[in-house]
């Protein structure tokens, strides 16, 4: 059938145009006052579980973002404490093959030397008990507030427990300095050493094997600080790949929700355009009957 | 053939022409008016009386003028049951679509105060935590983040919860509506035949039945059958709506929450619907099949996860299976949150940090219970004091395959991709009940244009009506006054 055109079918497209037209209108006006392409799930099913992966991940980065700077922050605390040891074991090894030059001291000069050592040996325990926002660095997961205590130098860690930062997903880093293996442990630790090499000194026993003890804690700690220091590697490039991830998570973020601004207000103004001339075709086409020209 | 029969068909035409004005007139007054349908006179020429007998003279006569055999109501029911038809599924779609669009806005997603933003800032605080496990403040955190989502997931509950009671009232009120307009047709039936028996025009009544027809069709759908006495049954899911005279009347019956609670009992002491439906106030228990309509959609969304007990997929109301997903979210959150913790410990032995409710739904009674970093088991057991391997644990359940985070982002999803075909199923629906009902307007509505033409034809055919009974009047009197009186 041959649609008849009243004026009451005239004026019914009419104004529904003139709906659909500013009804467009304002979903555009939407998106381009919100700059947001999914503004309600049905938008985009698909981009909106995008969007909510991408939301999450920012999050999670910005999550070991922060565990990064802490880990970073635990293992400049180590690595410059080792330093430290470093410097104190080099005296101490120094001091060492000076009191073994039996012959040529004093005991009072011998008495300097045990003291110096002593002094080195509480310097280092002072340096095995470095905190970190309130944390013992080399005590592990131990709440003692000190890795080591003298007289028996026993540690306060848990054997086989570290503390750990997590830097990526699958990812964790251990940051606390290894107590037990810089240090030693009680009879074996580089403490109990230097206590026992001043009393040989005081006692006028020959120091000379206690060099090698001395060497050899010095190796540990420079072999520990070796591996401290490639940690802090792993977290600073870790940091890296972080700070790219969060570039480019936004941009993803950006692609999946954001509107193209250019495009959009492109589409506004055509769509303003759209509707001014609905209006006008309308006020044009409702005006006449045949009443106007009958006279 | 009579003298006087010219000035009888004359008055005929004068007649028929103020019919025809009379009319024209009608339908100009009507314009505006929703659901008048336009009236044309119809007329049919009077035949010259048939001349029998001896005396019947051979010649030829005119017929007798013309007579008004009635005003016809210019509908066509093909295209109004087009209307009906398409108003039935314009409204199931508008309901449903309307309804997931409220179900999707409750969502807040995507956003950044949404619950998938929200299990991401728990997740992440229990990193926080992982990394000093002694400090109040960041336990403090955690419990903070978990009392927000706990509190997230209720807030979409009990928004889900309330979009239920607000759809289930509003299908009570179109319950009441449809009796009423049945009634209505009822009662419109009844006046139609009667009218028709004594011969009263019944135009306007038909005009007023078929826009009752027509939303008992957006309300319920149903079909619409002519009876040969003028009247029209309406029936529903197959059974008597209105028949002839006689209405009958449906209730709403079912649930009044989202919980399937108040559903009441039958008259006959049977418990009452599991599910939201129609019936007939005279058979309780007996739902009725709507094949569309708002009523349709409302009892489609109102319907309980799995209305058939069979457990088959996608027969589920939308509203439910989101009310589910809630408490799903809820109930996998503790599992997977309490039991990462168990295998961490504290001082007191208790690891538990969610709590669900006992009774009702999980995602109203979610709690937290610790209120204090040694109340929340981050120490591995066997680890350190200030070992947070547990924490850090916890802190990857969002990425798990079966996580909670996954959970919610697939019902997300879904209701997204549910609401995006319904709200394309509304603009087809609405785009084939507007076609329809621009097709009826087209055959019945008033076009002034054409009834300014019809006024003036009407007006012209009085004049020259007029104008032969002149000729008529001027004839007589040359032969009464005239005649005779030739050579005075």
């Amino acid at each position: 059938m041959i649609t008849r055109v009243t004026s009451t079918t005239m004026m019914n497209s009419a104004s529904r145009n003139m709906q659909s037209a500013a009804a467009e209108l304002s979903r555009l006006q939407e998106k381009a006052s919100t700059q947001k392409n999914i503004s309600r799930p049905s938008d985009d099913p698909a981009g909106t579980a995008a969007a909510l992966q991408v939301r999450a991940d920012q999050k999670l980065n910005a999550q070991y973002t922060k565990n990064v700077q802490d880990g970073n922050e635990w293992l400049t605390t180590v690595d410059s404490t080792l330093s430290s040891v470093t410097a104190l074991l080099q005296r101490a090894n120094v001091l060492t093959v000076q009191g073994a030059n039996d012959g040529a001291l004093t005991p009072a000069a011998k008495e300097t030397i045990a003291m110096e050592l002593e002094s080195i040996r509480d310097s280092l325990l002072a340096a095995s008990n470095t905190q970190y926002a309130g944390r013992s660095v080399f005590a592990g997961t131990s709440d003692a507030g000190h890795a080591f205590t003298s007289p028996d130098y026993a540690y306060a860690g848990v054997a086989g427990s570290s503390v750990e930062r997590r830097i990526g997903e699958g990812q964790t880093i251990r940051v606390d300095g290894d107590g037990a293996a810089i240090f030693g442990e009680g009879e074996d630790s580089v403490f109990a050493a230097l206590d026992a090499i001043a009393a040989d000194l005081r006692a006028g026993v020959n120091i000379g094997p206690r060099i090698t003890t001395v060497a050899t804690h010095l190796t540990t700690v420079s072999s520990q600080q070796a591996v401290i220091g490639s940690r802090q590697a792993t977290v600073l490039s870790a940091g890296e790949t972080l700070l790219d991830a969060k570039v480019s998570l936004e941009s993803r973020r950006v692609s999946i929700e954001d509107v193209d601004l250019a495009e959009i207000i492109l589409d506004l103004k055509m769509q303003e355009t759209a509707y001014q001339a609905s209006l006008a075709v309308t006020a044009r086409a409702l005006q006449p009957t045949l009443m106007d020209f009958l006279s | 053939m009579s003298t006087f029969s010219g000035i009888n068909a004359a008055q005929s035409a004068l007649q028929a022409a103020r019919a025809g004005i009379d009319v024209a007139g009608q339908n100009m007054n009507n314009l505006t008016t929703e659901g008048y349908t336009r009236q044309r006179v119809t007329l049919a020429s009077v035949a010259p009386t048939g001349r029998i007998g001896m005396l019947a003279s051979p010649t030829f006569s005119a017929g007798q003028g013309v007579a008004v055999t009635g005003i016809a109501r210019l509908a066509n029911e093909m295209l109004d049951q087009k209307v009906r038809n398409t108003a039935a599924s314009a409204g199931f779609s508008y309901v449903r679509a309307s309804t997931l669009s409220g179900l999707e806005k409750s969502l807040n997603e995507p956003s950044t105060t949404g619950i998938s933003a929200q299990l991401t800032d728990f997740w992440s605080s229990w990193q926080t935590l992982s990394n000093s496990p002694n400090s109040d403040a960041a336990a403090a955190v955690v419990i903070e983040e978990g009392t927000a989502l706990a509190a997230q997931i209720k807030q979409g509950y009990t928004a889900v919860s309330s979009q239920w009671d607000s759809v289930r009232g509003n299908a009570s009120l179109q319950t009441d509506e449809l009796n009423a307009a049945a009634a209505q047709v009822a009662e419109l039936n009844g006046m139609i035949r009667s009218a028709l028996a004594s011969g009263t025009p019944t135009n306007a009544m038909l005009d007023q039945r078929s826009m009752l027809t027509s939303s008992i069709a957006t309300l319920a759908g149903g079909t619409v059958t002519q009876n040969t006495d003028g009247t029209v049954d309406v029936l529903l899911g197959g059974n008597m709506l209105v028949s002839g005279t006689t209405a009958n009347a449906v209730t709403l019956a079912g649930p009044r929450s989202i919980d399937g609670s108040g559903a009441g009992t039958n008259p006959d002491g049977t418990g009452g619907a599991t599910a939201v439906q129609l019936e007939w106030a005279s058979r309780p228990g007996a739902a009725i099949a709507l094949d569309g309509g708002e009523l349709g959609g409302a009892v489609s969304m109102l319907a309980p996860i799995d209305p058939t007990g069979t457990g088959a997929s996608g027969t589920g109301g939308a509203l439910a299976l989101a009310a589910d997903s809630y408490n799903a979210m809820a109930t996998a959150l503790t599992k997977k949150v309490n039991e990462g913790l168990a295998k961490g410990q504290t001082a007191s032995g208790a690891t538990d940090f969610f709590k669900l409710p006992t009774s009702g739904a999980a995602a109203l009674g979610l709690t937290i219970i610790p209120t204090k970093a040694s109340e929340i088991a981050s120490r591995a057991i066997g680890g350190g004091a200030l070992d947070g391997s547990i924490a850090d644990a916890i802190s990857l359940i969002g990425k798990q395959a079966d996580s909670p985070d996954a959970l919610w982002s697939s019902t997300v999803t879904s209701i997204g991709s549910t609401t995006k075909t319904e709200l394309k199923l509304s603009v087809l629906a609405d785009l084939a009940a507007t076609s329809a009902s621009t097709n009826q307007l087209a055959n019945s509505s008033v076009d002034l244009d054409e009834e300014n033409v019809n006024l003036l034809m009407s007006q012209q055919a009085y004049n020259a009506a007029a104008r032969v009974l002149t000729t008529m009047d001027e004839m007589l009197d040359t032969l009464i006054n005239r005649t005779g009186l030739v050579g005075r």
